[in-house]
């Protein structure tokens, strides 16, 4: 089903899809479920072998679930990017130092470099490729445009999921609070007057969509 | 990043089981990931297994509580959960603080409370594991930092052995009010006092606390006191924001018709661990708070602090971030 | 409300047209070289050295080796085929082997390369080589270190500005300053990572990868391979920051193309951010003495500035900006002089305005503890002293507009408000001070070639191999031809990034709006020409019998001053044509004709600066204000204006931002910026962005930019100067100068820290 669905929106990558996923689900078929761990054996996973067996998992991104098989050392970051062609998220250090991939967890910010995919499983993961509906842009993004809110685009979408977040927790209340709210962002071009710019303008934006 | 095997627990029991069945191969518990992912990705720490306890949120050790003993914070609260929590904010202002200044807002939303104090240290020698010397990575090698670079390195508990700096931020606001924190293992339960948690150096920086193997941090206890609600945490950075500590003074004061009664100091960037400041504490006690008896506690506070170079500054900054959060302390209008 | 990202243009200024590439960047659909997606890659992970100077005896690869899914290694048992490049031919950097010989920390040793990024990760860390190490020489004043004339050295420095007998003019001055300033390593840090994927197609490679000059890319990765650079293709469509980063070619290019050739198939390496500091190029440390001399009265006699660079061991990189800082005010008497200093490092690169921002920061400090010396007020000083000549050979500014900057920018600050006197101002705990500076950079033009196509319904494709670095490349190149085209931007569909494309210059030295722009400009006016040709000569036209000079195209017609026109339909109609495509070669005044074949070979000249019978720079005004708390002393910049003029300004919201985003560089030159290097190892140690600090949201506040008018007929077609690398000039002498304003303490050394002001 997931397949289906990447090979629809990114015909060019199906087939390198496909084949990662057909390989996968093979060697999970072999060695079933061990990430269920709780209750399986520990010790007769203890071996470097065990170690390496794919981890399987579902989690639901944009609204669409995924049945996953992949090496339980992928960051959250590395599958949407490298598994599921959803490229929007960024990496920009892979440490947790500039929130280039953000995304939302749950409908929390966090950093998806820094989660374990499988850690993940479960969970409702929101990323920049799932905010437009039908074409229309999230107030977020609308006002960033406006605002000029990025130079060359490459911590914008972190930006973009950061900003929506900050209006959400209540953090956008004076532009004080935004700029702090947004500091675990790094802008290099130095986009942040803007930034704080866009997220004034869309916190109302965002208050009246939600009410209706 | 090494492989490892993943396993996820449902329940405080089976992650104590779980720990305790791996015998002498290293494991690792996973809350919010944030120090574990990104030192595991350096290599810096190397777990066969990784028991994700987030599963656990959803108990009381996911909970903020008040009741008669004072507040209790589960260990896997989210730092952002406590930052905002309007008891928290009320009543104990410095555990607020500390943990709004700490990180960014995305961290603050993953990292658990019980992670959170147990973060590893930032020393450059430490996190790149291509430095031979470093003993609290491979104990023996020698300190690279002593005659590094090591501007963001400790002034007060350090040895010759290491001088990396405690980076953390709520940790001080836990030991200046004199919580406690609650631990589980396969061999049961007990609750130690906070400042016991954190080792000093010495000669065994490898050893930086006194958590047994396979024992988990479950919750915190801080005691309902007088001096809670006049505190603040001061921290002071290069940059406003998303940076660690150049030196932080977590301050709680309990005052009778101005004089200090009880004084609860903690100092944050100049230390190798959670540093509770009692001689200042001491120096302060039946004292009215101005510039003299501020400058006093502060020395006071730094009388055995050495610095190594570029961290000299450290020890006239944080005597001064100490005398400014304790005027603004004292000025507080509760 | 106003919208401050967008100001109304002025006289010669086009409209803040929304970037037409903001949709694709808002929705993540934008695609940076390492998002396009390639068929079933293999990842690749850098191993690098952890010594700066020795020779790597052994590489053992057994637990490489030994973790399931590596594919293969290279190292310099396999990569000698690679065929070396000169530095300075596109080539950032000399030190390209993979070893044995190690003469950097950092530098490349190993490309593992495995099915995936996990497994080439943790097989990287099992590639354990045994070196013998030498100790190596970091910085100045490193043992080991050595010294040269940079006029002997640098075939584009051979001869630094001189005017006069500055040591005569200095010892009869009436008033004299004599002062050393530092300026520190600093590292580009793009948010995007340096990032190659390399695929064959039969002998035929496709290189993505983030470049500030595809052509050069394509040519000196064609050379290291030792093919035909016509079967190199370099895509980058999507630049995710560069600031000079990525304007030369580095080593790991090559590297990848041959493991991916080795291989068969794709190769993608996504390098670390650690790694970034040691693969790319870096801005240099460096230190100046500089002496002015002046009468009483604030003018000027003399100016002497000696400047010290930091470099590699076998490269001689040099910026000498006392090129730039030597034309700038009505000094007198001019003597410079610049010396390279060779360490064990990597070799140093261009880093956003690479020659002004330290040698700038020098003079602009100087030019502030001389106006303090005679008791001026320092724009008035700078008032004295301006200039419409260049005191180098006295040669006319083709336009200059630096004292119009200060007094729009000293209107809206409040400057008349200072209280001269430091450490005079104060708001509760914050001592207050306010200071200015010069902002300057040479305006550069360089050839380029462009290709056009109209159709009749009006809709256009531009190509051109230009680059979308954050400069609004897309959006300004496409105002550019709809307005020479008449037609709307919205119908422009403008494609950049790619070597398939007629070439570009660099992105760097701020020339890409100029070149590309006046190459579109040429290529749409043979559009023109021919249109205008059909109508007037047709027999029965509207427009028939007229003269071509009275018609312009405007609204999708071709149209005469008295309203009558024709449309494009009609005309193509009669002229039989589907479309019409014109191909030009733009190569600026100064230049040989031969300069577009060099480009196409990717060898680059471009005119203008300092150079040239007329001199062109862009100038501004910043006036900041800093607050530094009275204790512990906080730096804060609460405040900042900056006046700019620049020729014509093609895109006000681009511009706005360039700008904006230029002066928060600035700041982060003052108060942050600072690569840490561990004298004993030559290492860098602060090689993250949790320790290399760049400013956060929080650390700007109120950041104003004013948009001057000028008019330049001289610098290119286009009227146009570049300005993406003027605001961060002059940024980090005017908060140095605020600083000892709020305190009283000058320092000299950049950056400047919290311990710097403890003393006092």
């Amino acid at each position: 089903m997931a397949d289906d669905d990447i090979a629809a929106k990114n015909p060019q990558r199906s087939g390198t899809n496909r084949r990662r996923f057909l390989m996968a689900s093979v060697s999970s078929a072999a060695a079933p479920a061990f990430v269920r761990a709780a209750t399986a054996d520990a010790a007769a996973q203890r071996n470097s072998s065990g170690a390496r067996l794919p981890a399987d998992f579902t989690l639901t991104i944009n609204g669409r679930d995924y049945q996953l098989a992949v090496d339980p050392r992928t960051s959250l970051l590395d599958l949407l990017r490298e598994h599921l062609a959803l490229t929007g998220s960024k990496k920009g250090c892979d440490h947790g130092q500039c929130g280039a991939c953000t995304v939302l967890l749950d409908g929390r910010r966090v950093l998806s470099c820094l989660t374990l995919a499988v850690a993940a499983q479960g969970r409702a993961v929101t990323t920049i490729e799932g905010l437009a509906k039908a074409g229309a842009l999230h107030p977020m993004q609308q006002a960033f445009i406006d605002h000029d809110a990025f130079q060359c685009g490459y911590c914008t979408p972190g930006q973009i999921m950061s900003a929506i977040a900050c209006v959400n927790e209540g953090h956008a209340e004076t532009d004080a609070d935004i700029r702090e709210s947004m500091s675990g962002n790094l802008c290099r071009c130095a986009a942040y007057p803007n930034i704080v710019a866009a997220v004034r303008q869309a916190k109302p934006v965002m208050k009246t969509a939600s009410r209706d | 990043m090494r492989p490892f095997v993943y396993e996820r627990v449902g329940d405080w029991a089976a992650a104590t089981q779980a720990a305790g069945r791996l015998g002498s191969a290293p494991a690792s518990y996973l809350a919010g990931g944030t120090t574990l992912v990104d030192l595991m990705r350096l290599e810096v720490m190397r777990p066969e297994r990784v028991i994700d306890i987030n599963a656990l949120h959803d108990s009381r050790y996911g909970r903020i509580e008040f009741g008669q003993n004072g507040l209790r914070l589960g260990a896997l609260v989210r730092m952002a959960d406590a930052a905002d929590h309007p008891g928290v904010q009320r009543h104990c202002p410095v555990i607020a603080q500390a943990l709004q200044l700490a990180a960014s807002a995305q961290i603050r939303n993953m990292a658990s409370l019980g992670g959170n104090v147990l973060q590893r240290t930032r020393c450059t020698y430490f996190r790149d594991v291509s430095y031979a010397a470093c003993n609290k990575r491979n104990p023996g090698s020698g300190c690279a930092a002593l005659a590094g670079v090591n501007r963001m390195h400790a002034v007060l508990g350090g040895s010759d052995h290491c001088i990396a700096t405690y980076a953390g931020d709520f940790a001080q606001a836990l030991i200046a009010l004199g919580a406690s924190v609650d631990l589980i293992s396969a061999d049961g339960a007990r609750t130690i006092p906070f400042a016991k948690l954190h080792r000093q150096p010495g000669d065994t920086p490898d050893q930086e606390t006194t958590l047994r193997p396979g024992e988990l941090i479950v919750s915190f206890t801080v005691p309902a006191a007088p001096w809670t609600r006049r505190s603040l945490y001061l921290k002071v950075r290069d940059r406003q924001s998303y940076e660690f500590a150049l030196a932080s003074a977590a301050v709680a004061l309990d005052l009778d018709d101005g004089a200090v009664r009880e004084a609860r100091i903690a100092l944050g960037g100049v230390s190798t661990v959670p540093w509770r400041a009692a001689e200042a504490e001491a120096a302060l006690r039946g004292k009215t708070i101005n510039d003299q008896t501020a400058m006093a506690a502060a020395d006071a506070a730094f009388a055995g602090a050495q610095g190594r170079g570029h961290n000299d500054f450290k020890i006239e900054l944080g005597k001064r971030t100490l005398r400014r959060a304790l005027r603004q302390a004292a000025a507080l209008e509760i | 409300m106003a919208n401050a990202a967008a100001p109304t243009p002025k006289a010669n200024m086009g409209p803040a047209a929304p970037r037409i590439d903001a949709r694709l960047k808002v929705t993540g659909q934008a695609h940076y070289p390492s998002d396009t997606p390639v068929g079933n890659p293999a990842f690749a992970v850098l191993v690098t050295s952890a010594i700066a100077r020795g020779r790597i005896e052994r590489l053992d690869l057994d637990g490489a080796r030994a973790v399931p899914g590596v594919l293969d290694i290279l190292t310099h048992e396999n990569t000698g085929d690679l065929n070396d490049v000169k530095f300075g031919h596109g080539s950032g950097t000399s030190i390209e082997d993979l070893g044995p010989e190690i003469q950097q920390a950092g530098q490349i040793i190993a490309v593992v390369v495995a099915d995936t990024f996990e497994a080439a990760t943790e097989a990287a860390s099992g590639v354990k080589p045994a070196y013998s190490e030498q100790t190596p020489s970091a910085t100045f004043g490193s043992q080991g270190v050595t010294q040269e004339d940079a006029t002997k050295v640098s075939p584009q420095h051979k001869h630094l500005p001189q005017a006069g007998d500055a040591e005569a003019a200095l010892a009869g001055a009436p008033v004299v300053i004599d002062v050393e300033y530092e300026t520190p390593t600093q590292h580009h840090n793009p948010m995007e990572l340096f990032t190659t994927t390399c695929a064959w197609t039969g002998d035929r490679l496709t290189v993505y990868e983030p470049s500030q000059f595809v052509y050069g890319l394509k040519n000196g990765v064609a050379h290291r391979l030792g093919i035909d650079p016509d079967k190199v293709r370099v895509v980058s469509s999507y630049v995710g920051g560069a600031f000079g980063s990525k304007g030369t070619m580095t080593p790991r290019t090559a590297m990848i193309a041959l493991a991916a050739r080795r291989l068969n198939r794709p190769v993608k390496l996504v390098a670390t951010r650690a790694q970034g500091f040691t693969i790319a190029t870096y801005r240099a440390e460096t230190r100046h003495h500089i002496r002015l001399g002046a009468a009483r009265d604030g003018k000027l006699v003399g100016y002497s500035h000696e400047g010290f660079e930091v470099s590699s061991r076998p490269d001689a990189y040099v910026v000498a900006g006392v090129e730039d800082s030597a034309q700038i005010y009505a000094f007198g008497a001019v003597a410079t002089k610049v010396n390279i200093v060779h360490a064990d490092r990597n070799t140093p690169g261009y880093m956003r305005s690479p020659p002004v921002v330290p040698y700038i920061y020098a003079l602009e400090s100087a030019m502030d503890e001389m106006a303090q010396k005679l008791g001026m007020d320092p724009i008035e000083f700078r008032r004295v002293n301006d200039t419409m000549t260049s005191p180098i050979g006295n040669r006319p500014y083709s336009s200059r507009s630096l004292m119009t900057c200060y007094d729009q920018a000293a209107a809206a600050f409040g400057w008349k408000d200072r209280n001269p006197q430091p450490g005079s101002t104060r708001d509760g705990d914050w001592l207050v001070g306010y200071g200015c500076a010069t902002a300057v950079y040479p305006t550069h033009t360089g050839p380029a070639a462009a290709r056009v196509r109209l159709k009749p319904n009006g809709e256009a494709r531009v190509q051109i191999a230009a680059h979308e670095i954050g400069n609004g490349a897309y959006t300004v190149i496409g105002q550019m031809a709809a307005e020479r085209l008449g037609i709307d931007l919205a119908s422009v569909t403008v494609e950049i990034g790619d070597s398939r494309l007629p070439p570009a210059p660099v992105a760097g030295g701020s020339n890409t709006t100029a070149s590309s722009c006046s190459a579109v400009l040429k290529t749409c006016d043979l559009i023109r020409a021919r249109l205008f040709h059909a109508a007037v000569t047709a027999n029965d036209g509207p427009l028939a019998g007229r003269s071509a000079d009275d018609l312009t195209l405007r609204d999708v017609q071709i149209a005469a001053n008295d309203g009558t026109g024709e449309s494009f339909a009609d005309v193509f109609k009669r002229m039989g044509v589907a479309i019409i495509e014109e191909y030009a070669e733009f190569v600026p005044n100064g230049l040989k004709p031969q300069a577009i074949a060099d480009l196409y070979a990717g060898k680059l000249a471009m005119v203008g600066g300092s150079h040239g019978e007329k001199v062109m720079y862009a100038m501004g005004a910043e006036l900041v204000e800093v607050r530094v708390h009275a204790l512990t002393r906080e730096i804060r910049v609460p405040r900042i204006v900056g006046a700019f003029a620049a020729g014509r300004l093609m895109n006000t919201r681009t511009v706005h931002s360039q700008l904006m985003g230029g002066m928060i560089w600035g700041i982060s030159s003052a108060l942050h910026e600072a690569t840490e290097i561990d004298p004993r190892y030559a290492r860098y140690v602060n090689d993250n962005l949790a320790d290399y600090m760049i400013p956060v949201n929080a650390d700007v506040d109120q950041v104003q930019v004013i948009l001057v008018s000028e008019v330049d007929h001289d610098v290119n077609p286009a009227g146009v100067k570049g300005l993406g690398e003027l605001a961060n000039v002059g940024t980090a002498a005017a908060i140095a100068n605020a600083i000892h304003h709020a305190t009283g303490i000058r320092i000299r050394k950049l950056p400047i820290r919290l311990e710097k002001l403890l003393q006092a």
